[in-house]
């Protein structure tokens, strides 16, 4: 009896760590997968048709259609420049200069991927529509309400999640030299919150 | 003192086999993948254009509002799919994919050069074409390609260089078409 319930202990925590390690590495990217430069994430290995067993797991699951990673990349954002998540309720300043691609577009969805509803029918900017410097930079307001120049309206409420798409890169392996990306890809900063 | 060890050792090769499983049976497992929503939309071989992305629908997602997309579910099992469509811009690009979502082939308008073009999916060898490159030459516009499926899914982009290009931009998606037929007379069946 004693045998059999110490199996069965084994069991259940062999079955925890398993799934639990699995989910994380599927979900959440790992080291192996993915790379972090400041807020952005991205998976290096998307839509390859060698990509390891984790990202075509994470793709399966999450539905997409990525074009293979040597031609275009996506960055996904959750949380700011500091580390906090991405909120309605706050302000957020997005800044950067035009990547090395042929097109990009940065994107806001609410935390569960949905585009967010608002007179302006706003959802996005790209390398064609956003409104740029002189010296070819530019800068992306977030908030609820109308701001001058590139405003991309938030909702009410709830979490954020930025997706900035790179397509017919240039060098994508150069954008993903994390000091080099650093160097390129836009940072966000909160303003306020309230 | 022992039995603590066996049983560590236990629960690390367990939990890493239940990892190695649940990883590599997640592709076939997940019920909402993007083969199962693609199939969800329209018949095989058949050239859907995805309502634009809102709030309130995505096809697909995470899709981009300011891209519009068309997809084609091939199926090679009775022979060669034809995919013929226009290419407005240079950011246009055609995308193939096995049902797992590997993207094995993928072309866009910088690199086409042209403002049509026909792609024949076939399964290797069985287009029956001579030659790849004199079929090349003979026709501009036509581009064989071996597909290592019998089944998958081409996703066409075209991205909106501004709002004001959505119409436009539609309308020459829904020109598109996906198909059985073949040019029969550049063919050899």
């Amino acid at each position: 009896m004693r045998s059999l319930l110490n199996l069965l202990f084994i069991f259940i925590i062999a079955l925890i760590l398993g799934l639990g390690s699995a989910w994380y590495m599927i979900e959440e990217g790992s080291a192996l997968t993915t790379s972090r430069v400041g807020p952005w994430s991205v998976w290096r290995s998307a839509g390859k048709p060698d990509a390891d067993p984790y990202t075509k797991a994470h793709m399966a699951r999450a539905g997409r259609l990525p074009i293979t990673a040597t031609s275009a990349l996506y960055f996904f954002a959750n949380d700011d420049e500091t580390g906090n998540s991405l909120l309605s309720s706050c302000e957020y300043v997005v800044e950067g200069r035009p990547l090395n691609a042929a097109w990009w577009s940065l994107a806001v969805y609410d935390g569960t991927g949905r585009l967010i509803p608002n007179k302006a029918g706003r959802h996005s900017f790209n390398r064609t529509d956003v409104a740029r410097r002189a010296d070819g930079s530019f800068r992306i307001v977030l908030a609820r309400s109308a701001r001058p120049g590139n405003w991309l309206p938030t909702a009410e409420q709830g979490s954020l999640k930025l997706v900035l798409r790179a397509y017919d890169l240039r060098d994508a392996d150069s954008v993903l030299d994390k000091a080099a990306a650093e160097r390129g890809l836009p940072t966000i900063r909160k303003v306020v919150c309230g | 003192m022992r039995t603590v060890m066996v049983s560590a050792l236990g629960i690390v090769l367990l939990a890493a086999l239940i990892h190695i499983t649940a990883v590599l049976s997640l592709p076939y497992l997940a019920p909402k993948n993007a083969w199962a929503r693609v199939s969800a939309l329209s018949e095989a071989n058949r050239m859907v254009v995805l309502p634009a992305a809102s709030p309130s629908h995505q096809s697909l997602p995470l899709m981009a509002s300011d891209v519009r997309y068309s997809v084609c579910r091939f199926n090679l099992d009775s022979g060669p799919v034809r995919l013929s469509t226009q290419i407005l811009d240079d950011l246009w690009s055609i995308a193939l994919y096995t049902p797992r979502g590997e993207n094995f082939y993928t072309i866009n308008g910088r690199e086409l050069k042209r403002s049509r073009i026909e792609i024949i999916i076939s399964t290797k060898n069985e287009v029956g074409v001579k030659a790849g490159a004199s079929l090349l030459d003979e026709i501009e516009d036509l581009v064989v390609v071996d597909s290592p499926v019998r089944e998958g899914i081409v996703v066409i982009r075209a991205p909106l260089l501004g709002p004001s290009y959505a119409a436009q931009t539609e309308a020459a998606l829904k020109r598109g078409a996906c198909s059985r037929k073949l040019p029969a007379s550049n063919l050899i069946r």
